[in-house]
């Protein structure tokens, strides 16, 4: 049972208010009353105003076969600008899905018969829905029409890529297995090695496969190392006979110095062979100089017999005896 | 004593505790259903009862009503502010809008004022209530002839439902305001975009979340300390004040209603 409070009265918790001060706070609550129905109403028109519950809008439908990634309330854009707002996602025959796009008949005018939607999900953020117009003079998109949605799908390249990676690793699983290439390569190196690490033939052991091949091949060499040495005293022999005392070399000297002394003396004969032919120039011009002279010597004959013909000719036109044959016989 | 008798005076507890809270519950839920009933009777609202409904509505919002516009705006400046930072860092601008309207309007600011008209009006009121109790309030009048329920209680219970709700909706309005200045600046140029950005937000079901998980948060904060108040705790298991046990009882109720609207939301 609880006991009484003596402080507090049982009337009620609080003491009375004048009657003022009760008008004061009646009138505070009821423009408190007012403030929240206004911020209410107001609140609720302005989301319906901002989702577009006031809007004329007409339909659009778009086809596609796959429509993951579209919500309703998504926004359809033309250049990056909202136009349209998905209102409906319905599966229709033959398994294609069919979305409705509200376009706002102000904004209907950016789509033309020939627009083009697309819908493109990227690795980040929500798929998007948008429109291409071309060819901005074509006639206006009717309403209730129908288009099919080109896809371009970032993350469906995923699976693809990853097939592509997986036979590529499996290659390299492949490659580097116990009985793959690259194992039975480094296996032949390791046999390899483990062969030079014998001490029986070494390198050549390890390269020709057994012992007695790499002994040939230590006897060929010793045979090459005294053919070697042979060749060497040949070759002291033959430097000796060239480049000795009496070697073909000094023989050599002596026979160019005899040379150079025999093209000494054809040199100076052809000096006098030059001579000789100029004088013989000189006769021939000499000749052609005396060729020049007869030829004024006939010129002067033929001036003279022209004078003695032209005298004969006035004598005979002088002389009354003078026969009548005028003629006169040259010599 | 032997460990079966200690093991049947722990049970014995724990079944006296489970019906404990339990009852404790039932007779919020029937305050509650009665409370209800008495909200919906206009005779509630006739003289002096009517008088008394706009005084507690008046106590419960208009004292706290600027100080916590102001605080609140402070607030959201400040988590604004850093939304809009760290998402132009990675670029994810496209993003903005939706995380600072998601994080601040639809989660803190209606946990937010709750929590203040608690602590600022419901529970320091259950406490008042209690000890008005305890002297014989009830009794008195009801003797009276007067209803104490629609007298005393139903007041209090929609003076900090209505302030909840109001506090709330100015705050979410300042906070969509305050919004649009941090990420386009002071300009209208940006306003359409802004509109349909909230609009997609706000669509049916997450409007619908928001206005229930408000109104559930305003009635658990009104209406847990008063119904606390009008019962008797054991004196062995009260290690704490009836204002504090109503806290606890009124944290547990919002997490419940905070969680259920995050399932509404997001999954």
């Amino acid at each position: 049972m609880p006991t009484p409070d003596p402080t507090l009265t049982p009337d009620a918790p609080e003491p009375p208010l004048s009657d003022a001060l009760a008008r004061g706070v009646r009138w505070r609550a009821v423009m408190l009353l007012i403030a929240m129905a206004l911020l209410l109403v107001g609140s609720a028109l302005y989301l319906m105003w901002a989702r577009g519950a006031f809007e004329q809008t007409q339909p659009l439908y778009l086809s596609t076969d796959d429509s993951d990634g579209v919500l309703v309330g998504m926004d359809m854009t033309f250049a990056g600008f909202p136009i349209g707002r998905v209102r409906r996602i319905e599966l229709v025959g033959s398994g294609t899905v069919r979305i409705q796009v509200d376009v706002p008949v102000r904004d209907a005018h950016w789509l033309r018969s020939s627009s083009v939607f697309t819908l493109e999900r990227g690795l980040v953020g929500a798929a998007r829905l948008r429109a291409f117009t071309g060819v901005p003079d074509d006639p206006p998109l009717a309403a209730g029409a129908e288009r099919v949605v080109l896809r371009g799908d970032v993350a469906a390249e995923i699976p693809k890529m990853m097939s592509d990676v997986r036979d590529v690793l499996q290659n390299v699983a492949r490659l580097t297995a116990s009985d793959g290439a690259l194992g039975q390569t480094l296996g032949e190196l390791q046999a390899f090695s483990a062969r030079l690490n014998t001490g029986q033939g070494g390198l050549v052991a390890a390269l020709t496969g057994n012992a007695a091949d790499a002994r040939r091949v230590g006897e060929l060499l010793a045979r090459s190392n005294q053919l070697l040495q042979r060749v060497d005293a040949l070759v002291a022999r033959a430097d000796r006979q060239v480049l000795g005392k009496d070697g073909l070399l000094a023989d050599s000297h002596e026979a160019v110095r005899q040379l150079g002394g025999l093209l000494q003396e054809a040199r100076q004969s052809v000096q006098k062979v030059d001579a000789v032919l100029k004088d013989v120039q000189a006769v021939a011009s000499n000749a052609r100089g005396a060729t020049d002279g007869l030829g004024d010597l006939r010129a002067d004959v033929e001036s003279s017999l022209r004078k003695i013909d032209a005298l004969i000719a006035e004598l005979n036109r002088k002389w009354p005896f003078a026969p009548r044959q005028q003629e006169l016989s040259l010599p | 004593m032997t460990g079966a008798g200690l093991l049947g005076g722990w049970l014995l507890g724990a079944a006296r505790g489970l019906l404990g809270a339990l009852a404790g519950w039932w007779l919020v839920l029937f305050t509650g259903a009665q409370l209800a009933v008495l909200a919906f009777s206009p005779s509630s609202y006739r003289a002096q009862a009517g008088a008394g409904v706009l005084r507690e509505i008046e106590r419960a919002a208009a004292p706290g009503l600027p100080g916590f516009t102001v605080l609140m705006a402070l607030f959201n400046v400040v988590v604004i502010r850093i939304v809009v930072v760290t998402a132009f860092a990675y670029g994810l601008e496209p993003y903005t809008l939706d995380a600072v309207v998601r994080v601040l309007v639809l989660e803190l600011i209606p946990l937010v004022a709750a929590l203040y008209v608690a602590v600022d009006y419901s529970i320091p009121g259950g406490s008042q209530l209690f000890k008005w109790r305890r002297a014989g309030g009830l009794e008195a009048l009801r003797a009276q002839g007067a209803d104490p329920l629609a007298r005393e209680v139903l007041p209090r219970v929609l003076g900090g439902v209505l302030a909840v709700c109001l506090m709330a909706a100015v705050s979410c309005v300042i906070s969509l305001v305050l919004t649009y200045v941090a990420v386009h600046g002071f300009t209208l140029a940006a306003l359409p975009r802004y509109n349909r950005a909230v609009g997609q937000i706000f669509n049916p079901a997450v409007t619908l979340i928001f206005g229930l998980k408000t109104g559930l948060f305003a009635l658990a904060v009104a209406l847990l300390p008063v119904a606390n108040a009008l019962r008797d705790i054991p004196r062995k298991r009260a290690r704490t004040s009836v204002e504090l046990q109503g806290l606890v009882q009124m944290f547990v109720l919002m997490l419940l209603i905070e969680m259920a609207a995050l399932v509404g939301n997001y999954y």
